[in-house]
């Protein structure tokens, strides 16, 4: 029985998608786990795009929903990648084009054969988010040092809370380390101080992802990106491994050892 | 200006005509004005008609009920103050001669909440909350009696919510959006010096808000 995990933040625009994109192909690549990513941003559509899988789209999630085509019509294989698979949105419709309910149902039924199942959710908070929770077992929240964006982040939890999400991971995404150091943006601590979640991974800002997100290659599979790093190193975490969060040059030492005592790990005297 | 809205929301759909009870916005809080030979199960129904349909907007109000001509026994008046209170307002002794007097609403009840607040979700309550965790930025606590946050206070929080002057908000680090105190409002400075790293108390004194060390308390 598969997992389903839902990628989600309250806030437009801050790496929903492109986290997505890069779990999924990192948990299939590096995981060798058969992995199906679905598009839950109706009308929005892009995570095709990030995965440079546009023109291969006939059905979507909607037509399955509707019992318009069978799931195996929908699913789209990417051929880079064995065991990954996308389920394409529709760009035509809108949220309310399918109910919680039916997805579900439609979650349930990729369970039996996917090993990891991501939802892209839309931003905001209202039916797009209800349908993109509605079959997941965890979650992950995705944020910018940001003040509004964390805001939004904690409205999420809460919201995820009162529906029974039980521990919620953290991805803090754009972060740049000489910012932080200058003072001029919130630093990890402050964040997880008002969030009060687990941090899966830190993802710092790298113009590579811009490029990869043009090109439909997720970074994850750029040995050379740093991003791409930030996220292999999520998908360990999400398969049970423990690494260390990524040192990121610019930070004090003392600063990644309280996050390796935030994990559990032990911190290293070196 | 909150009583304008109370008036329009109470209004609106209302036809005037035989209404058992007519509630009314004003400056000092809600008043129930109970016609003359009216059934006291109509008044019932339809008070809790009125609140139940305006959700918990009511919540922390002062209310004052007015029976023309007395007419309604005591054990009538315990049940509406029961009503009331389920929808988190409070009975006030009223002025008005023909106004029964009721005792002030009890401030030994008590909520203790295990978890953060967070942004978006508002915790009302007729009595003193106790939050074990953190009220963070967007959220909001209304109490009718203290609040205690043994965590950091960052969202909203209204103490003496029905117009007690002597309650407090206390917490293990007050850094608020806001806080109110009975109907006084206040902001923290806009010169963002550090705060202080110790437990702090926001009470009135001379109706302002004055913010002194825990320590201060004893
Ligand atoms: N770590 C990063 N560094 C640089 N640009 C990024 C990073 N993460 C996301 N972006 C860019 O931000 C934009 C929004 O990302 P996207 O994943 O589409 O957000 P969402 O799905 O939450 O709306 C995209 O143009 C993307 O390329
Ligand atoms: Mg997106």
């Amino acid at each position: 029985m598969g997992e389903v995990i839902v990628i989600t933040s309250g806030k437009g625009g801050v790496g929903k998608t492109t986290t997505t994109a890069n779990l999924g192909t990192g948990l299939a690549l590096y995981g060798k786990k058969k992995v199906v990513m679905v598009d839950a941003d109706i009308g929005l559509r892009n995570l095709d795009v990030v995965m440079g899988l546009e023109n291969r789209i006939v059905y979507d999630l909607v037509d399955v929903a509707n019992g318009m085509c069978r799931m195996k019509q929908a699913l789209i294989k990417d051929k880079r990648f064995d065991n990954l698979y996308l389920m394409p949105a529709a760009q035509t419709k809108d949220k309310t084009a399918v109910t919680p309910e039916q997805m579900k149902k439609l979650c349930d039924d990729l369970k039996k054969d996917y090993d990891y199942i991501l939802i892209d959710s839309p931003a905001g908070i209202e039916r797009g988010f209800k349908n993109a929770i509605a079959g997941a077992d965890k979650a992950i929240i995705v944020t910018t040092p940001e003040v509004s964006a964390v805001r939004d982040a904690d409205r999420i939890v809460g919201l995820l809370e009162a529906s029974g999400f039980e521990e919620p991971k953290l991805v803090i995404n754009r972060l740049r380390p000489d910012m932080v150091k200058r003072g001029d943006m919130m630093d990890i601590d402050d964040m997880i101080d008002i969030l009060a979640i687990e941090l899966l991974g830190v993802v710092p800002e790298d113009e590579k992802i811009v490029v990869s997100t043009n090109r439909g290659e997720p970074a994850v599979a750029d040995e050379t990106s740093r991003a791409g790093k930030a996220y292999r190193n999520m998908v360990s975490r999400i398969l049970g491994e423990d690494v260390p969060l990524m040192p990121m040059e610019n930070f004090e030492p003392s600063f990644i050892d309280k996050l390796r005592m935030f994990f559990g790990l032990k911190v290293r005297t070196r | 200006m909150k009583n304008k809205i109370l008036v329009a929301v109470l209004f609106g759909g209302i036809g005037m005509t035989n209404e058992p009870v007519i509630i009314k916005g004003t400056k000092e809080g809600i008043t129930i004005v109970v016609e003359e030979n009216s059934n006291f199960e109509d008044v019932k129904k339809v008070i809790y008609e009125k609140l139940q349909n305006s959700g918990n907007f009511f919540a922390g109000a002062k209310v004052f009920v007015k029976a023309k001509n007395g007419n309604l026994k005591e054990d009538e008046f315990n049940k509406l103050q029961e009503i009331l209170t389920n929808f988190g307002m409070s009975l006030q002794e009223a002025q008005s001669p023909k106004t029964l007097i009721f005792p002030k609403p009890n401030r030994s009840r008590v909520l203790i909440l295990k978890k953060t607040i967070r942004s978006g979700q508002k915790i009302s309550y007729r009595g003193t909350v106790v939050i074990l965790g953190d009220a963070n930025p967007g959220s909001e606590i209304v109490a009718t009696g203290d609040i205690l946050v043994l965590g950091t206070l960052r969202g909203m929080a209204h103490a003496g919510a029905a117009g007690d002057t002597t309650a407090i908000v206390a917490a293990y680090r007050l850094r608020p959006t806001q806080l109110r105190i009975a109907d006084v409002i206040s902001r923290p400075p806009e010169d963002k010096e550090e705060s202080p790293p110790f437990p702090e108390v926001a009470r009135l004194k001379d109706n302002i808000i004055v913010i002194e060390p825990y320590n201060a308390l004893k």
